[in-house]
């Protein structure tokens, strides 16, 4: 089988019909595997759902990312392997899908009804001790320090583990936009603690 | 505590998707990938869905 070179791939992608179709299929099967790559890795997550069912999310998955790097095929710049860079894109619509699948019928709490007792305690009684002592000064802090808008990304995203797609999804909003929401939150809640802390 | 996320200063969610196959190629090169791209480091500590596609990105590309 002849090896397929970064400069092939661009070029064969922006050849004529014949050589574009033929990148495009190679690109695709690259893609579907890419999808039913990340699948596999989520497939707790997915669990119960049919087989056929998340073939389809992986076919998706594929023509999304194929739509979202011919639009982009200009980004294409070298940097990394041009399959490195096509990958991230099919694992990142299938990560995306998974965590939506899953969510699908759940109930997104952007309140503090499942505030959790000790949220990622350590090992020791004393990490246990401080989680919960930091956890008290975030609960303080959360009414006083932030916006509600800050508070209900930080809830929803830091204490219920909502994932960021599904949040973004069901706000219509992006993954990047809510990121700078809870990182603001957290540096406000952060300077909060720190100051009462003094 | 991971609650309040990493302490140092972090590179966003687009930028990190923008760099992510630069950096695992560096890391799967052996280099300091986090001396070339500072903050991604601290942005996948943060960010758990970025560091779900970094983690993947990783084993995909390894294997292959």
């Amino acid at each position: 089988m002849a090896v397929i070179t970064e400069e092939d791939w661009i070029s064969d992608l922006r050849g004529p019909p014949a050589t574009r179709d033929d990148a495009l299929d190679r690109l695709h099967d690259l893609l579907l595997r890419a999808a039913r790559f990340e699948l596999g890795r989520r497939s707790r997550m997915l669990h119960g759902v049919p087989r056929a069912e998340i073939d389809d999310l992986a076919t998706q998955a594929a023509g999304d990312a194929m739509v979202a790097i011919l639009a982009k095929l200009d980004s294409f710049r070298g940097e990394s392997r041009f399959t490195t860079g096509a990958y991230k894109f099919a694992l990142l619509e299938a990560g995306v899908k998974a965590r939506r699948r899953a969510w699908q019928d759940r109930e997104v709490l952007l309140d503090e009804a499942a505030w959790p007792a000790v949220p990622h305690a350590g090992p020791s009684a004393q990490q246990v001790l401080e989680d919960a002592e930091v956890l008290n000064a975030i609960r303080d802090a959360l009414h006083t320090a932030l916006t509600r808008h800050q508070r209900e990304v930080f809830t929803a995203l830091a204490l219920n583990e909502v994932p960021i797609d599904v949040l973004a999804d069901r706000l219509g909003s992006t993954r990047g936009a809510l990121y700078k929401t809870l990182h603001d939150a957290r540096r406000k809640l952060r300077a909060a603690i720190e100051g009462d802390a003094r | 505590m991971s609650l309040l996320g990493p302490k140092g200063p972090e590179i966003g969610c687009d930028e990190c998707f923008d760099l992510l196959d630069q950096y695992v190629e560096l890391e799967l090169a052996g280099a300091d990938a986090d001396a070339r791209i500072p903050g991604m480091r601290a942005h996948l500590e943060g960010c758990p869905a970025c560091r779900e596609d970094h983690d993947s990105l990783l084993a995909l590309v390894g294997e292959t």
